[in-house]
């Protein structure tokens, strides 16, 4: 003899339960299957509910009045009668999954109960499709702003993005970051520091580099224009003017030694040049009044956020003088290439014509031909020139001993006509300075 | 209620009247075979219902009332013609062949159809109020340009007789000539809203405004039912055009298993139309008229207990598709995201693929 | 190979007639597509031609015209209906949604819903109220339905002819400003199939997706960003739902740069889906975010002032310098 259970069915009322009105069997009775059972009250109606079974009640699971839940027992039978197919009352159910459970609503079968904390029911069973990375991310790389590229970039070369300090606008981590980060040179940042201090020039304070315009034209009147005027009647035809600095460069040589033995740095042909370089656009960024013109047809001085590094290069054809473009956007590794595919173009006469067009700065190395030092004529449209002597041992003071450093001599022409000595020689000692301890000055700013 | 103008051959009380314009063509065994027809169609609705009660369906839709409305109508039907019901229409689908349980798919929520429609001459069940009367109208041009005498029966109700669909239809039938006839089922209730809130003139003089002729029959009536749909659907077949018939009948149950109408309608108007039951006043007629037996009326009757528990055993044994059945034919020809949903489903273990 | 010159509204009429002439079960219903020829002229002689029973004259209830074609299919018919401007497709929208796009499914596939639905579609004409709107996001978004747009008068003659052929319900949008432009049509070989995207011009640094009437100020705003430097690959969509996402994924994965052109608002639109969609195929190639170029998400305004609404080359290239601008 078998035991059925009639539950209270959701009878898609919009009921979670239902009180028993009246009960038209009692236990003991012989039921036939859809003979009426109960009435039952729900909120919105009294239903009669048909049995689903033939058989033997042996069990009410409740008084008139009593409230029942749907899915709780309502009567039970000894279904010792079998009637025909209907006997097993089989759940509608999917063939795969067991049906969530469900809240009863005004129509259907109810909405599928989402109260309880959600379980992961299904898994991909494709190994190889791609899958959430066990554990957490480093915390490192949790906050790196990056694009897309850039990051699958650093991933292929095996570097966490966490680690880099990002020079993009808003700390982004830029792909040039990462190049940097993978040439090895000089730690998290191989670009120059962003400058955000203003300088005098003309009279007036230049909005720092970095945030300042790219180009800025400054009206040429007041005491610049009789500066202007009073250096062109003073001079024949340009007003150069000239300062001088030796510098202790010795640390710019040791780094260049351990550089060179860096097998990153293989291939590359590294140079005290390349610090000079480097050294001149650090100066440039703190006082962008250096990279200007004085353009004077249109009765203006043009200043520009943007140094386009002209190298004087002695070739068979004689002397030219090309340019590396956006050098102060460079750390040392671009710099050193690029000045090396410079002088290489230069010395194989395959110069461009563009690229010796738009020079804004230069330098001379002058060193090469055995001199100290020289005072170099402005290429036409420039602000200054720097002439760089010959690096080698000579005498030095430190700590009131002659010691035997690597001394070298610099030599910057400038047009007088918008800069004036006293900016001359604090952008020469700003030079100076970088020469002497370039590892500081490259990482610090 | 009871007009002068509603076609009327039997009385509620099972008494033969004369109309000046139909009389029945029935034999007594035909007649018998309607009420055999009308039985087992109540006795489906009630074990769908009691299914209902006992949380086998999600809904269920009863007809009680309207069977002779279409036992008759359906019974006029050849089989080349075709149907285009709304979601009642039980008592048609029995005369098309749709087996029972079929019926009953759309309402386990196992199926969105139910049957072949092209097999049984009868569309899916139609939800939406009134779309099902353009499908008519569109497939009766269809007819017309196929140069075929056939005819296209189309259902709706007193509430979807409001609907934009079911007016359009109505003038592109009238433009068109299209064979074919509309039966209105006007079982006075759209849920809780009674009939006099959709149209203050009656439904069947609506055809009228169209251009094309309107009949009321008596809806609990088999035998009228059967002889004014006879002659609208041959009409039809022969270049007649639409006719509109108002089967004048009344929703004996509920809307549908979610509604509770004692909160709208009262006990008396109900007690009312027990006494125009179809089914009992046929059977009166066979009683009186044909002499026929009780033991045959037991026979039909054990019929339908055996038609209601085979329903029984097919519904319970109606499980859920395989979910990868969804894609099946969701589109005619290939489509990416198809493609797309049945690997995903596969892949995440719900589906283990295609049957 | 046999080719000539046609505007865009004479090639899909020649497609129509060569479909009616294939098929004698193709029909055409719509409203004033009879003796009028539409009001795009669109089915100009065609009734003349084929008969009344063919090219019919529909009454103006446009949920009538496709619930009709759905009767019609059921019976074996390929209707192609004609809703006569964009704006008047929504009485119709119950059809489409409830019945067109779920029959074939409804039925276990036993009714083809084999029809398609012609659509004029964008504005740029000048026209009045309710006569120059985007709707296709509407129906791109329903299941059972496909939508497709030509942008050309050759791809008009092909995809008209391959829509009635196919089997599925096809929602086919024709860009009305365009009907009168003229091009190049083979007569003899379709250029590609109709659910194929297709690469209108080849570049480099930036993707420009767009359909129908936008195809053309795409191409326009890759020729001005060509003056400026950038080079820009355009690509016709041409199949709206689904979309064919392999030339795209192809070119983004070149270029790192998206721009969607389209005419319809931009929130819930397909540029939205395209964008999207690209997002997750092309994660690593991406230098920018995509980028909508839409209308404003304001009604349809004023004809007289549609030019601002409508994507134009300045607002594209404006996304394209946006694109551009992005630190990579």
């Amino acid at each position: 003899m078998s035991e059925s259970v009639f539950l209270l069915p959701d009878v898609g009322e919009g009921l979670v339960e239902a009180e028993i009105v009246a009960w038209k069997v009692a236990v003991g009775d012989t039921v036939r299957l859809n003979q009426p059972l109960v009435d039952i009250e729900t909120a919105k109606a009294v239903v009669e509910l048909p049995s689903p079974y033939a058989g033997v009640v042996s069990q009410l699971h409740g008084g008139v009045g009593d409230t029942i839940e749907v899915g709780q027992p309502l009567i039970t039978f000894d279904a010792s009668e079998p009637a025909g197919p209907s006997l097993e009352l089989a759940a509608p159910a999917p063939a795969s999954t067991p049906a969530p459970e469900r809240s009863a609503v005004l129509v259907g079968y109810g909405v599928a109960n989402e109260d309880a904390v959600p379980a992961r029911r299904h898994r991909r069973r494709d190994t190889s499709a791609p899958t959430p990375a066990t554990g957490p991310a480093p915390l490192s790389a949790r906050a790196v702003r990056s694009t897309p590229p850039v990051r699958l970039y650093a991933k292929q070369h095996g570097l966490d993005i966490g680690t880099l300090v990002g020079t993009g606008r808003d700390g982004l981590v830029t792909r040039a970051d990462v190049e940097a980060a993978l040439g090895g040179l000089v730690g998290p940042s191989a670009r120059p520091a962003p400058v955000n201090s203003t300088s005098r020039f003309v009279g007036r304070e230049l909005a720092p580099w970095d945030s300042g315009p790219a180009e800025e034209r400054i009206p040429v009147k007041g005491l610049l224009k009789s500066m202007a005027e009073s250096m062109v009647q003073s001079a024949f035809s340009a007003p150069h003017a000239v300062v001088w600095l030796r510098v202790d460069a010795t640390r710019s040589v040791e780094l260049l030694d351990s550089l060179r033995a860096r097998e990153s740095m293989q291939g590359l042909r590294l140079s005290p040049l390349t610090i000079v370089a480097l050294a001149l656009c650090d100066a440039a960024r703190h006082y962008p009044g250096l990279n200007s013109s004085f353009d004077e047809a249109g009765g203006q001085v043009v200043v520009r956020r943007r140094v386009n590094l002209g190298i004087a290069a002695d070739t068979p054809r004689g002397l030219i003088v090309p340019n590396v473009k956006g050098a102060d956007r460079l750390g040392l590794v671009e710099m050193t290439r690029a000045i090396n595919e410079l002088v290489d173009r230069a010395r194989t006469n395959a110069t461009s014509p563009a690229e010796m067009a738009g020079t804004t700065l230069t330098i001379t190395n002058v060193g090469p031909f055995g001199v100290d030092a020289a005072m170099p004529i402005l290429p036409p449209g420039t602000g200054a020139i720097l002439a760089v002597g010959q690096l080698g041992p000579a005498p030095w003071v430190v700590e009131n001993q002659v010691v035997v450093r690597q001394v070298v001599e610099l030599a910057m022409a400038f047009d007088h006509r918008q800069i004036d000595g006293a900016m001359a020689s604090r952008v020469i000692a700003h030079v100076g300075r970088f020469l002497s301890d370039p590892a500081a000055a490259i990482i610090a700013g | 209620m009871v007009g002068e103008e509603l076609v009327q051959l039997l009385t509620p009380e099972g008494e033969r009247v004369s109309h000046p314009e139909y009389e029945s063509s029935l034999s007594g065994e035909e007649i018998l075979s309607f009420y055999r027809d009308m039985v087992i169609v109540r006795r489906i609705c009630n074990e769908a219902t009691s299914l209902q009660r006992q949380g086998q369906l999600a809904l269920w839709a009863p007809v009680q009332g309207q069977e002779a409305a279409q036992i008759g109508a359906g019974r006029a039907l050849a089989p080349s013609d075709f149907t285009f019901p709304s979601y009642r229409e039980h008592g048609i689908a029995w005369t098309r062949g749709v087996p029972p349980a079929d019926m009953l798919r759309v309402f386990r929520a196992t199926s969105t159809g139910g049957w072949d429609p092209q097999k049984y001459r009868h569309n899916v069940p139609t939800v939406v109020l009134g779309n099902q009367a353009l499908h008519a109208v569109g497939y009766a041009m269809g007819v017309q340009r196929d140069g075929a005498e056939e005819a296209v029966m189309t259902f709706f109700g007193d509430g979807a007789s409001s609907q934009g669909d079911v007016l359009e239809s109505f003038v592109w039938a009238a433009s068109f000539n299209a064979p074919v006839v509309y039966i209105l089922q006007n079982n006075q209730w759209a849920i809780s809203e009674p009939s006099s809130l959709q149209a203050k003139i009656p439904l069947y003089h609506r055809a009228h405004g169209f251009g094309f002729p309107g009949i009321r029959v008596d809806g609990n009536d088999v035998l009228a039912m059967y002889e004014v749909t006879r002659r609208a659907l041959e009409s039809a077949r022969v270049g007649g055009g639409p006719t509109l018939i108002e089967a004048y009948t009344y929703r004996m149950g509920a809307h549908t298993t979610s509604d509770d109408p004692t909160r709208y309608r009262i006990d008396a108007e109900v007690e009312m139309w027990k006494h125009r039951d179809p089914v009992e006043r046929t059977k009166r007629l066979l009683t009186r008229e044909y002499k026929v037996k009780k033991a045959a009326f037991e026979t039909i009757g054990e019929e339908a207990e055996a038609v209601a528990l085979q329903l029984r055993a097919d519904v319970l044994a109606m499980d859920a598709p395989d979910p990868i059945s969804m894609f099946d034919y969701a589109y005619a020809a290939e489509h990416p995201l198809i493609e797309e949903g049945r690997r995903e489903m596969i892949e995440l273990g719900i589906s283990g693929g295609p049957a | 190979m046999t080719s000539t010159t046609m505007t865009m509204a004479r090639a899909l009429n020649e497609g129509l007639r060569r479909a009616m002439e294939r098929d004698k079960r193709v029909l055409l219903m719509g409203e004033d597509i009879g003796k009028l020829g539409g009001v795009f002229r669109i089915t100009d002689g065609l009734q003349k031609d084929f008969g009344e029973d063919r090219v019919i004259d529909a009454p103006l209830a446009e949920s009538a015209i496709v619930g009709t074609a759905v009767g019609l299919a059921v019976r074996g018919y390929r209707t192609v209906v004609e809703i006569q401007f964009d704006g008047f497709v929504y009485p119709a929208f119950d059809q489409i949604v409830s019945q067109v796009a779920k029959l074939h499914t409804r039925t276990d596939g036993v009714y083809t819903m084999g029809l398609v639905i012609r659509l004029p579609f964008q504005g740029g004409i000048g026209a009045i109220e309710h006569h120059s709107e985007s709707p296709e996001a509407y129906f791109a978004h329903t299941a059972g339905l496909r939508v497709v747009s030509c942008s050309t008068p050759n791809d008009a003659y092909w995809m008209i002819q391959q829509s009635i052929e196919h089997d599925d319900p096809i929602i086919f949008c024709e860009p009305k400003s365009r009907y009168w432009e003229k091009g190049e049509v083979d007569l003899d070989n379709p250029p590609r199939g109709l659910f194929e995207a297709e690469v209108r011009r080849a570049g480099t640094d930036v993707t420009l997706i767009a359909w129908g009437s936008q195809v053309k100020t795409a191409l326009r705003a890759a020729e001005a960003a060509e003056t400026e430097g950038v080079s820009a690959e355009v690509i016709d969509a041409r199949t709206l739902a689904p979309f064919d996402f392999g030339p795209m994924v192809a070119s983004l994965e070149k270029t790192g740069r998206l721009v969607v052109v389209q005419e319809s608002p931009k929130t819930a639109s397909l540029g939205s889906e395209i964008v999207a969609e690209l997002s997750e195929r092309c994660f690593y190639s991406l230098r920018a975010p995509g980028m909508r170029v839409s209308g404003y998400h304001v009604p349809y305004p004023p004809s007289r002032i549609e030019d601002a609404y409508r994507p134009s080359v300045d607002r594209v290239l404006d996304a394209i310098d946006r694109v551009m601008g992005f630190e990579s």
